[in-house]
C-alpha cells in the first residue's frame, strides 16, 4: 500500500492507515474519497471482468430494440445504431458513438481482463504500465450506461407511433452497466497496488 | 488535530495519472513517475488556458447544435425536421412530461449548467479567491460526473434512425445539429478534465 496518500482535488497530503472492509477514506480539507477499502482482490475484479465480457457479447449479438411491422422485423443495437449517424459529415457523430458505447467499454473490458489474468497467475503483465495509464485515459469516455437511458426514452418515444419491444439485448446492457459500475469502484489506481505483488 | 499540510510544502508531487505521491528530490530530467512513467507535474501544465479554449470550443457548438435540426423524419404525415427543443415540446404537448423533462435536463440545462460552473471555476481559480473553497470543490465534482449524460440525445436519435430506416410508416434520418451536439459534450468533457482544482486551493499570499 501507499505509505502517503495526496488528495487529487486539493493536494493535502496524508498518511495511510490500513482499511476495513468497507470503509472509505474522506479528505478533511475537501471531502474528496482518498481511497476506499480494496481487499486485494484479483479474483473478484476477474469475475466481475468475466461478467462484463458475458454481457458485452449477449449486448451486441441480441436485439436491443425491434420493431415489428406486418411480420417484418427491424433490430437495432449498438453497432446499428452507429452505423445510423454515417451520414455524409455527420458521421463525426458516429465515431464519437462508436468510441465511448462499443471501443471504449470492449478495450476497457479486454485491457483489465489481461492485467487481472496475469495477476491471478502471479506474473507482471506485459506491458503493465502503458495499459493502467490507457485504462486511466479511457475511463471518463465509457458511456454505457448512458446508452441504456438513451434505449428506454427511444422505446417511449417511438410507443406511440410505431409497435416496439425490447430485447434481451437490453437486460445485458443493464446488467452490464452494474457490473461496469462495480468494477469502476475498484478504482484504477488501487489496480496499481497489484503489481509489486507479482513478480517483475 | 494537526495542521493540513500540502504536497509542496513536503518536496512531494502526486502522480494524477496512477496515484503516487512521488518525493520532488528522486525526480529525473524527464518529470517522470517511477511507477507509472506518466509526465508528474506539481499543477496541470496550462490547465486553465485548455480549459477556458474547449469551453469557448463548447458553447460555439452549443448555438448550432440546439439551432439546427437533428433529425429528419418523413412518412404518411409529410416530411418534418426536428429540433431538440422541438422534439421536447413534443413530449410535453403529448402528456409525456417525464420524458420532456429529462431530455430538457439533458441536453439542454447540463450543458448550460456546465458553462455557468466552469466559468464560474476559472474566474474565482483567476481571482485567487477564497471565497467557498469547499463549495467550489463540490460543484468540480459534479461538472465532472454529469458532463457524459449529455449524450443521451445522440444515442436517441440513433437509436430512432437505426429502426426508422426503410419503414412502410415512416423513415427517420439524423441531421447536422446531433453532430454539433456530440461536439459540445466532447467539448465540454475536455474542458472540465483539463481542469485542475487544486488551483482553487492555491492562493499566493
Amino acid at each position: 500500500m501507499n505509505p502517503i496518500l495526496i488528495c487529487r482535488d486539493c493536494d493535502t497530503v496524508y498518511r495511510a492507515i490500513p482499511l476495513r472492509r468497507g470503509d472509505v477514506a474522506l479528505c478533511r480539507r475537501c471531502d474528496a474519497v482518498l481511497a476506499r477499502y480494496f481487499g486485494s482482490n484479483v479474483d473478484t475484479g476477474l469475475a466481475l471482468v468475466c461478467a462484463a465480457a458475458i454481457f458485452f457479447v449477449i449486448a451486441n449479438l441480441t436485439p436491443i430494440l425491434s420493431i415489428d411491422i406486418a411480420g417484418i422485423e427491424t433490430r437495432a443495437n449498438i453497432w446499428f445504431a452507429v452505423r445510423s449517424l454515417e451520414h455524409g459529415w455527420i458521421s463525426v457523430a458516429a465515431l464519437g458513438l462508436a468510441f465511448t458505447t462499443f471501443l471504449i467499454p470492449a478495450l476497457q473490458i479486454a485491457l483489465l481482463f489481461w492485467v487481472l489474468m496475469f495477476a491471478r497467475i502471479g506474473h507482471r503483465p506485459p506491458g503493465f504500465a502503458p495499459i493502467m495509464k490507457l485504462l486511466h485515459r479511457t475511463r471518463p469516455w465509457s458511456m454505457t450506461e448512458v446508452f441504456l437511458l438513451g434505449a428506454l426514452v427511444a422505446i417511449v418515444k417511438l410507443a406511440n407511433w410505431v409497435p416496439i419491444t425490447a430485447g434481451p439485448g437490453i437486460w445485458a446492457i443493464a446488467a452490464l452497466t452494474a457490473v461496469l459500475a462495480l468494477l469502476g469502484r475498484c478504482d484504477p489506481e488501487s489496480w496499481w497496488s497489484i503489481a509489486p505483488a507479482v513478480k517483475v | 488535530m494537526t495542521a493540513l499540510k500540502r504536497s509542496f510544502d513536503l518536496g512531494l508531487v502526486l502522480c494524477r495519472t496512477c496515484g503516487l505521491a512521488v518525493s520532488r528530490a528522486s525526480l529525473g530530467m524527464d518529470l517522470s513517475c517511477p511507477r507509472c512513467r506518466g509526465r508528474v507535474a506539481h499543477r496541470t501544465p496550462l490547465s486553465t488556458e485548455m480549459t477556458l479554449a474547449w469551453l469557448i470550443a463548447g458553447i460555439v457548438f452549443y448555438i448550432p447544435a440546439n439551432l439546427l435540426p437533428v433529425m429528419h423524419t418523413s412518412g404518411l404525415l409529410g416530411d418534418a425536421d426536428s429540433t431538440i427543443l422541438g422534439g421536447i415540446l413534443e413530449f410535453w404537448h403529448s402528456g409525456d412530461w417525464d420524458i420532456a423533462l429529462l431530455i430538457f435536463v439533458a441536453s439542454v440545462a447540463v450543458p448550460f449548467t456546465k458553462f455557468i460552473a466552469i466559468g464560474l471555476l476559472l474566474l474565482t481559480v483567476r481571482k485567487n479567491s477564497r471565497w467557498q473553497q469547499h463549495q467550489r470543490t463540490v460543484l468540480y465534482r459534479i461538472v465532472e460526473f454529469i458532463g457524459y449524460w449529455s449524450m443521451l440525445d445522440v444515442i436517441v436519435v440513433a437509436l430512432t434512425s437505426a429502426l426508422m430506416q426503410f419503414q412502410v410508416l415512416g423513415t427517420a434520418e439524423p441531421r447536422p445539429g446531433i453532430a454539433f451536439f456530440c461536439a459540445v459534450v466532447v467539448a465540454t468533457m475536455l474542458s472540465a478534465l483539463s481542469f485542475d482544482p487544486r488551483l482553487i486551493w492555491d492562493q499566493r499570499v
